[in-house]
């Protein structure tokens, strides 16, 4: 499995890098000249979760040639969707959505743009069906496995914390939303297939526009159950926040396992201090890089859907060192 | 009748406004500025981004995303004139959302689902101006309050989970609301209907007469016999319901029902009305500028990135486009203000003082 | 306008308050007012800031409901809980505030007819005939002829006198039998307040009926048949004028004050 997703993941970058040199050398006949795209970037533009899916694109638009058009939907299904009707009644060739609606509400749309030879793909949250079906038309789709990913991330902080069976556990995460609360299901499944008691907390739409709120919620739950042996979350944001609210609460390092996802500054500096002992390491940058590439491939040579799990593994003590110069740029 | 009482026939009269009416107003056309200012953005999209622009589908998806958002607006706007506002419709938009979709999958019927969601945002209206009009809290304060709980409630209800609705893609309900008519979406024609039937209730209506009067001032409105307690309650009812019914419009269209659809739509539908040229402190108001403001909001964001400016810049631009439009109204409201703008900057000083130093 | 046939009956007071009591919750605005007006008498009501005149004129046109107390119009009882602004100005009360009269953003021809508008039969308004009205008012009767001002400038376009002359044009319009002013020469210019004095005296020559509330004490010395003055919610004098000098009201109310200053320090 390791070898699969890590020769996966060798091949993305050494296309990338190919290209980045390839698009340098020689600019006046790019691959992807004359190409539009419009690609929805997921939440506002600079935000921890947003920007290395942004800078990708960017980055893949340039090397290609492709003209890039970014949406940002602040992570609302049905802002996702009013901005696919708007890409698509600007006839771009590909647009890139997310999976956060659903297959149901996106299917009449995508089989509209279809008809319409747009090529649509997907990152981030997944879209199954569709991807199935339109797969011979160019529907990829870049991102983790939702519910894998979590798993992984419950296994790592298993192995980190020691955890064992009867300690309790929080796994905080967007239960509510369909396909999207996948990767807070899969920490829960990992969790108690270990035999650990796991408490589920909903992140809120208050929390999700605004994620510092996130610490005083944390804080009460973990001042509430003094027993408390470790925290999971899969939301981006929400993990950089994890430290904070660990201070406040007055513990220390190591005294709860922390699991989480991204690599946003403030997660790096919680591994550091090794107040995180654990975060999926999306690859956001891969996100926005490769529907780019899908999108020239496709359009150029009838290239089918790439399916690229683009997580890398949680081993976060090692990540910093090799990235941190990178990530301070926004790529990660 | 009475005759001419003395002293009021035989005074010599003098011209008491020195300023005569702008030359634009005298065209009476309402809310001029805000109209000017949608076809000069639609102008700028055309120059930078005609393979869009020139073509009928954009203008078909506007027709289509802006309607949920247009209705509200025109519900605010009664609002606003009646110097009250209303910042939990983004909760009735959650909530009837979930009552439509309620009705639609387990009691099968669509159409017991629209008047549920028409109720259900009436019902939050009426505590909304219950609360302000008989107990006397701020509807600005007492609003936020209501949001909260009516999105938890709808949170509660939904589970936060989200609900497909196509079952309802064949039948007449869809059709009716959200399918097309001559090539025009509907919702848009249900909104234009609204438009012109807020449009009749505030500037022909006593209803309206009464919403501009406590706005302007509520004791004036209090000794001329206006009922500000029944008014505001029968407004704010109205509001809930026009949200309601906004809400539809948007569960129907996208065939779906988001657990957290109506959120990050506040400014934008409060942006219309303003932008538009209704005063925020009640008694002026206008439905054409709320009508044109809507269309300049839900247009902006995705003429924006067609034209190709980079995603960090729409926001700057967002803001430029408001500040713009209201100092515009502001300015143009008032010709008195105008007069005072340039004394202050003392452009005509300046240019006699050059004439002294013979500089040009 | 409609004249109802009781309203030409022979009547003795156009309006009798008895043991009229106003309270805000704890506070008491008015206490035991009786007055009576006299069918063609103009009654002057003086007395200090928050003493209650406003609440009074409130109390007698519907604004606001009595605590308690009995109300009779042209002689006949009033039912409290129905009354209110409309049927007041349904009975031929007109009010012309100082401030509070009109709309401000509002034009001219809404303002003339807000609380009774013309409509059809489902409450839309008939916009030309109002303002056909209104322009008929504001050019014969007022003599706002070629101005600039008509039936559609907004209220905040007129001095302090041009409002004042609308609000009693608003009045004159409709016909009213008893005209209640609310301090109505403050702010004015002398040539306005002039024009608002000869308005109260005409109403006594047109055998109508009027209650001044006034400040300045020559003013309504000059014009009025009766002053009461009120204090602290009651009633504390019924002076007529003819009686006594301005010099002597004058002494008499700072007697009548420096007694209530003796009072409330013992």
């Amino acid at each position: 499995m390791k070898s699969v997703h890590s020769m996966t993941y060798a091949v993305a970058v050494a296309a990338a890098a190919g290209l980045l040199a390839f698009g340098t050398a020689q600019a006046s006949t790019q691959l992807g000249h004359g190409l539009r795209m419009y690609f929805q970037m997921g939440g506002s533009p600079g935000d921890a979760s947003t920007l290395p899916r942004e800078i990708g694109a960017k980055d893949a638009a340039q090397a290609l040639g492709v003209k890039l058009i970014s949406q940002y939907s602040s992570w609302q299904p049905q802002n996702m969707i009013s901005q696919f009707r708007q890409a698509m009644a600007a006839s771009p060739d590909c647009i890139e959505i997310m999976g956060h609606p659903g297959n149901a509400a996106f299917t009449p749309l995508v089989t509209q743009a279809e008809k319409q030879g747009i090529v649509v793909t997907a990152g981030n949250v997944p879209l199954p069906k569709l991807e199935a079906r339109y797969r011979a038309n160019g529907f990829g789709y870049a991102g983790t496995y939702l519910f894998k990913g979590g798993e992984i991330t419950a296994q790592s902080m298993i192995k980190a914390g020691h955890l064992k069976k009867g300690d309790e556990a929080l796994v905080y995460g967007v239960f509510a939303e369909g396909i999207r609360g996948q990767s807070a299901k899969g920490v829960v499944h990992g969790l108690e297939k270990a035999g650990l008691k796991v408490f589920k907390l909903n992140i809120t739409d208050a929390v999700n526009n605004n994620p510092s709120q996130a610490v005083p919620t944390l804080v009460a739950f973990i001042e509430r159950h003094p027993n408390l042996k470790a925290i999971g979350t899969q939301q981006g944001l929400v993990t950089s926040f994890i430290p904070q609210a660990l201070k406040e609460a007055g513990k220390k390092p190591g005294q709860i396992t922390v699991g989480g996802i991204d690599l946003a500054p403030s997660t790096l500096a919680g591994v550091k201090d090794g107040y995180i002992a654990a975060t999926l390491n999306q690859q956001l940058y891969l996100q926005g890089f490769i529907p780019v590439l899908q999108c020239v491939l496709t359009k150029r040579y009838g290239l089918e859907g790439m399916n690229v799990n683009t997580a890398a593994g949680t081993d976060a003590k090692a990540m910093i060192g090799k990235l941190t110069p990178l990530i301070k740029k926004g790529i990660y | 009748m009475s005759e001419t009482k003395a002293g009021y026939t035989d005074s010599p009269r003098v011209a008491v406004t020195a300023d005569a009416t702008p030359l634009w107003r005298r065209f009476k056309l309402e809310s001029l500025p805000i109209i000017v200012v949608f076809f000069v953005l639609i102008g700028v999209y055309i120059t930078f981004a005609p393979s869009v622009f020139l073509r009928w589908p954009i203008y078909n998806s506007f027709l289509i995303t802006i309607p949920p958002l247009m209705v509200l607006s025109l519900g605010l706007t009664l609002v606003i004139a009646a110097g009250e506002m209303d910042l939990s419709f983004p909760a009735v938009i959650t909530l009837s959302g979930f009552l439509f979709a309620y009705c639609t999958l387990h009691l099968g019927s669509p159409w017991l689902g629209l008047l549920a969601a028409i109720a259900g945002g009436a019902l939050v209206g009426a505590i909304n101006g219950f609360l302000v009009a008989v107990i006397g809290i701020p509807s600005i304060i007492i609003t936020i309050g209501t949001s909260f709980f009516w999105t938890g409630v709808a949170t509660v209800l939904s589970g936060g989970m989200s609900y497909a609705l196509q079952n309802l893609a064949e039948k007449p309900i869809a059709a009716i609301f959200s399918g097309t008519l001559f090539g025009i979406p509907t919702e848009a024609l249900w909104a234009l209907a609204v438009a012109v039937g807020i449009w009749f209730i505030l500037n022909r209506h006593r209803f309206g007469e009464h919403l501009l009067f406590i706005g302007d001032a509520r004791e004036v409105a209090r000794v001329v016999g206006i009922n500000t307690t029944r008014e505001r309650v029968k407004l704010f009812t109205l509001m809930g319901a026009l949200a309601g019914f906004s809400s539809f419009l948007l569960t129907i269209q996208n065939l779906n029902y988001f657990a957290t659809q109506g959120q990050g739509m506040l400014l934008s539908a409060l942006a219309a009305v303003f932008i538009g040229g209704s005063s925020v402190f009640g008694g002026a108001a206008t439905v054409v500028g709320s009508f044109f403001g809507a269309l300049i909001i839900g247009m902006l964001n995705a003429g924006i990135v067609a034209t190709g400016v980079a995603g960090f810049w729409v926001e700057v631009i967002v803001g430029l486009v408001f500040v713009i439009a209201v100092v515009l109204h502001t300015v143009l409201g008032s010709p008195g203000r105008m007069k005072q703008l340039r004394a202050r900057l003392s452009l005509d000083g300046m240019l006699r003082r050059d004439k002294n130093h013979a500089r040009w | 306008m409609f004249r109802g046939k009781d309203m030409d009956k022979n009547y003795k007071h156009i309006i009798r308050a008895e043991r009229l009591c106003v309270s805000f919750g704890k506070v008491r605005a008015l206490s035991d007012i009786d007055l009576a007006i006299g069918r063609n008498e103009i009654v002057g009501l003086i007395g200090d800031n928050g003493a209650g005149k406003s609440t009074l004129i409130k109390a007698l046109t519907g604004v606001i409901p009595p605590t308690s107390g009995r109300l009779f119009i042209r002689d006949e009882a009033v039912d409290l809980h129905n009354y209110s602004v409309s049927r007041a100005h349904a009975l031929r009360f007109e009010t012309v505030y100082q401030e509070k009269s009109l709309g401000e953003k509002q034009p001219l021809w809404r303002n003339f007819f807000v609380g009774r508008q013309i409509t059809n039969r489902f409450g839309f308004i008939n916009v030309r005939e109002q303002r056909r009205i209104a322009n008929e008012i504001l050019q014969r009767q007022l003599g706002f002829r070629g101005v600039g001002i008509d039936a559609d400038s907004t209220v905040s376009k007129l001095s302090g006198g041009e409002r004042q002359g609308i609000a009693i044009g608003r009045a004159m319009y409709f016909d009213a039998d008893l005209i209640i002013l609310d301090e109505p020469t403050t702010a004015l210019a002398i040539k306005e307040v002039r024009k608002v004095l000869d308005f109260v005296r005409s109403i006594k020559e047109a055998g109508r009926a009027a209650i001044y509330i006034e400040h300045n004490l020559a003013h309504v010395h000059a014009l009025a048949d009766r002053l009461l003055v009120l204090d602290r919610g009651r009633i504390v004098a019924d002076i007529r004028p003819a009686d006594m000098s301005l010099q002597d009201l004058t002494t008499f109310l700072i007697e009548q004050q420096q007694s209530r200053e003796v009072e409330s320090v013992a």
